[in-house]
């Protein structure tokens, strides 16, 4: 069939960019491999490779673009842009339907990859050959997961440009494809993009951490770099900058995840150790421990084994993290791991390729390495440097090591599931180490390289020293903080930010612009405080006030977080008063405005702010709710919908005035009972009925029962009578027809007393409730604060270092 | 020896203690059979949504409290506690994970996980609305 009005061509022009790119980064690596071999040609190999590398930059600009100018012209007729974008989507967010898929986030990397290799191609001078090589290699790989080609059996990588919907082995059959002019079809628009990812944080996130991902291939091409041309030294001044930028910006890049789970995501936090959060995290620690032993090595040459091998290992991390989050493997361990796309093998050839790489070289020019003539003293700065980045390797290790259980399950035939607590259990597991990393910020700078006046020393900690105890202990007054174990992080995070402000201060003359480190380090103590503060003092607001209580089940029971808010009523909440005022409907979006009040002294409600949490309906992908949160300078409070009545959000006009399903209750006298609007009072049963009134035979046997029935302003009656006639059931009911009420009364037990009654509602009377859930963060600030303190830090030491040059 | 090995072996110690820990404090992904038998542990259990029967959640009776059956993955069916509200889109699901433990014929789930379809990778190209 010849189909109308498809776009053929710009895909062509795509894939020519793919197979283009990957082309040239064949040619560039092999070129420099050989530039980089001192021979008589070097030369001439250095021109080609600069050549290639610069035409394989633009192709990706090229599949960048083309890829663009799809998913903005809506061409469905390609399966990509299909799939994770449509019509009714905000323009704003194109670009997270460009890296929403595996395709898309594989070519921001590569594109980041080349954004780097083009500062690298002219600043690294004697470096250039090898390390372009080296990183012209990575983009080998990351190219060829474009290609989409299939060798026999096997499919290399995944095309956005070859694959057409109508192609797709999943949809080619689908009815809609047989009428030749689909594409004009008004009706016909793509599936769109997860709403969860329709948010603020995700246009800004990934990139951010992307370009941390590909920030680490510059520390690890040099560590290769230096290996093989046998620098052992040498690429470390080079390197240090680079990877004080990878720390930074992947660091931010994680925080801003947080940021995204805090603001749009509704597990109540910003941290949930999640298997695609541990798998950023882990390279991030690895290389803060690369870039501090680097420095060692700088000053004083020591652990140099150490540093290549944490330089190396970030980098491979990276590559690790890929493959948990990308070959489906978390399943269902994690919310947001991206489903297969059959490149798991691919990636596991990936890795280990590089994994032999670095380690094999690493081992065979070990021998090579300049003797170490003497071990680190004691009261060294070297040497308490080296412990930290152990502590974090260690560290490292075992938040990778439980976040892989479902790769051991895979490789050794287990069938081990994550703890249901496993938030806690990584949290105790950490720390310790959080604790001896914040100590040893605290104390590292005060130390000297090679050896320290134990003295002098002492003399000069001292006062941070006792200035962090008198605030800790204020804190833990303030805050009432009864956890001890989590107090002793609480004490040496703030002797860390405090020790480091008074070095800056007394020892650099507050001199900032040698005081990165200093600066970098107090926002790292920073951050950990404002997390540990926010969550271990995190305050859930709504009870559940249905009476029940749930804990008697068991410890893990106590799951009372949730609480029943009807429209127009107004309930205590911690130390609120909360009011369910209305709801709003805003294209996909419902908003709950949910107001938060105070009572004032003379007894009168104020409103101190008002929240909108809201549902995103999407008929394709589901509701989505998404939290809403509002900020005070020492605390957010934080809210969200954990349930709302789908069929409630429809107009219910037309059965408005029929009564809704009939509820039993079995009761005694002077018991209450509760309507929506009212509530019941079982006051009497009396024998004597007015038989005429209610044209009842001689035989009847017949009892009334009386109650009242109240609501805000007025007292009514209610009088079902219950009857026996010729030995059947036969009541008749009673209504309160003001309030849309109306009663059976169905048994009496002449034993107890009890009787047992129906009790009906028009269904207009059920008003519009929501089920929502609200918490308390504490000085949640003090993490931001620190994550910019911490980039600023960063910041001025790069620049620093590229002074020194 | 030096301070070097002593480094070595505390970071060796540790990193044994959390293997050890990482491979004990698990639970074990089970059938409803298996959580039978054992009442006193928390299990995940696999399975998939009974949707001809009632799940019935009424949050104002108490938002906290949802229940509804559901099959393992060996088919066997077993009514469930859920301690927590019904969470958004669960008829959608297309597999549960419940974390719970059994008590008496009543599998009590303190937690839930859903894998929806829809979320990622459902939803076919159509042209009616």
């Amino acid at each position: 069939m010849e189909y109308i009005g498809e776009h053929l061509g710009i895909g062509k022009v795509g894939n020519v960019f793919v197979i283009l790119s990957f082309v040239f980064a064949l040619l560039a690596s092999l070129s420099y491999f050989f530039a980089a071999k001192d021979n008589d040609d070097s030369a001439s190999w250095k021109k080609i490779a600069r050549i290639s590398f610069r035409l394989h930059s633009l192709s990706v600009m090229g599949i960048v673009g083309t890829l663009f100018v799809m998913l903005m012209n809506h061409y469905f007729e390609y399966e990509y842009v299909w799939h994770h974008s449509n019509r009714i989507m905000p323009m704003r967010y194109i670009m997270s339907c460009f890296w929403e898929g595996q395709e898309g986030s594989f070519l921001l990397w590569t594109f980041w990859h080349v954004v780097l290799g083009l500062i690298l191609q002219r600043t690294a001078k004697n470096f250039e050959a090898p390390v372009m090589s080296v990183i012209s290699l990575v983009q080998v790989f990351l190219a060829s997961m474009l290609l989409g080609i299939t060798i026999g059996e096997y499919h290399l990588g995944s095309n956005p440009f070859t694959v057409l919907l109508r192609e797709h082995p999943e949809y080619s059959k689908i009815p809609l494809f047989s009428d030749a002019n689909y594409l004009s079809n008004p009706a016909f628009d793509g599936r769109g993009l997860n709403p969860l990812l329709q948010n603020y944080w995700m246009t800004i996130h990934p990139p951010t951490l992307f370009l941390g991902f590909a920030l680490t291939v510059v520390p690890f091409a040099y560590a290769i770099a230096g290996l093989w041309k046998k620098q052992f030294n040498e690429w470390l001044k080079p390197a240090l900058p680079w990877t004080y930028a990878g720390v930074t910006v992947l660091g931010i890049g994680i925080l801003m995840g947080g940021a995204w789970a805090y603001e749009a995501l509704s597990f109540g936090g910003f941290w949930a150790w999640d298997p695609v959060e541990n798998a950023s995290l882990v390279p991030w620690l690895v290389l803060v421990g690369a870039a501090h032993l680097m420095l060692i090595n700088r000053n004083k040459g020591q652990s140099l084994f150490t540093a290549f091998f944490l330089a190396i290992l970030s980098f491979l991390l990276i590559l690790y993290s890929t493959y948990l989050t990308r070959s489906g493997i978390l399943g269902e361990t994690s919310v947001h791991s991206f489903p297969t796309a059959g490149m798991a093998g691919q990636l596991l050839v990936y890795m280990f390729c590089f994994v032999l790489l670095g380690f094999v070289l690493l081992i065979v020019r070990w021998k090579h390495f300049p003797k170490q003539t003497q071990e680190e003293g004691i009261w060294s700065r070297e040497f308490w440097m080296f412990v930290g980045a152990i502590v974090l390797l260690v560290s490292a290790f075992q938040i990778s090591f439980y976040t892989s259980i479902p790769v051991w399950n895979k490789l050794f035939g287990m069938n081990k599931a994550p703890l249901k607590e496993v938030i806690k259990f990584y949290n105790n597991w950490q720390l310790p180490f959080a604790f001896v990393v914040t100590m040893l910020i605290a104390v590292g700078q005060y130390f000297k390289y090679k050896n320290t006046d134990i003295k002098e020393f002492l003399k000069k900690i001292s006062v941070s020293f006792v200035i962090a105890l008198a605030l800790t202990f204020l804190m833990i007054y303030i805050l009432d903080f009864d956890d001890r174990y989590f107090s002793i992080l609480l004490f040496s995070s703030i002797f860390a930010a405090v020790a480091n402000i008074d070095y800056m201060f007394r020892v650099l003359g507050g001199k900032v612009k040698k005081a990165g480190a200093s600066i970098a380090h107090i926002g790292f103590a920073l951050v950990l405080l404002g997390a540990l503060i926010s969550t271990s003092k995190k305050e859930v607001i709504s009870q559940n006030t249905s009476g029940k209580d749930v804990a008697q089940l068991g410890k893990s029971y106590s799951n009372n977080d949730n609480i029943l808010l009807t429209q127009g009523d107004t309930l205590k909440m911690g130390k609120y008063l909360v009011t369910y005022v209305r709801k709003r409907h805003e294209g996909i979006n419902i908003y709950f405005d949910v107001d938060y009040l105070t009572q004032a002294e003379n007894g009168n409600l104020v409103k101190e702010f008002s929240l909108a949490p809201l549902l995103q309906t999407n008929p394709r992908m589901g509701n989505v709710a998404e939290p809403d949160t509002r900020h005070f300078l020492t605390y957010d409070v934080y809210t969200h919908i954990t349930f709302a009545d789908m069929e409630m959000l429809k107009d219910k006009k037309e059965t408005a005035d029929e009564y809704a399903q009939a509820k039993n209750h079995t009761i005694k006298k002077g018991d209450t009972l509760f309507s929506s609007n009212a509530i019941i009072i079982f006051d009497s049963l009396s024998v004597n009925v007015d038989k005429s009134k209610y044209q009842l035979k001689e035989g009847d046997i017949a009892v009334e029962a009386h109650f009242q029935v109240l609501d805000i302003q007025k007292k009514y009656k209610a009088n079902p009578i219950y009857v026996i006639r010729d030995n059947s059931i036969q009541p008749i009911e009673s209504r309160v027809d003001e309030l849309g009420l109306k009663f059976m009364f169905w048994q009496i037990n002449p034993e107890d007393g009890k009787i047992q009654i129906s009790l009906q509602e028009k269904k207009s009377n059920v008003r519009d409730f929501i089920v929502m859930q609200a918490m308390i963060f504490p000085y949640i600030n003090i993490l931001w604060i620190g994550c910019i303190i911490m980039a600023i830090g960063t910041v001025l030491a790069i620049l620093e270092r590229i002074r020194k040059k | 020896m030096k301070k070097i090995h002593i480094l070595g072996i505390i970071v060796i110690a540790v990193a044994i203690g959390a293997i050890f820990t990482a491979l004990n404090k698990t639970s074990t992904y089970a059938d409803f059979t298996e959580a039978a038998s054992d009442p006193s542990s928390e299990f995940h259990v696999v399975g998939k949504l009974n949707k001809d029967k009632e799940a019935i959640y009424d949050p104002k009776v108490d938002a906290n409290l949802f229940t509804f059956f559901m099959f393992d993955n060996k088919g066997t069916e077993c009514k469930v506690v859920l301690h927590k509200n019904k969470p958004q889109d669960f008829e959608r699901s297309e597999q549960i994970v419940l974390i719970g433990q059994m008590q008496g014929q009543e599998f009590q789930a303190s937690d839930i996980l859903m894998k929806c379809p829809s979320k990622y990778n459902e939803g076919q190209p159509t042209a009616n609305k």
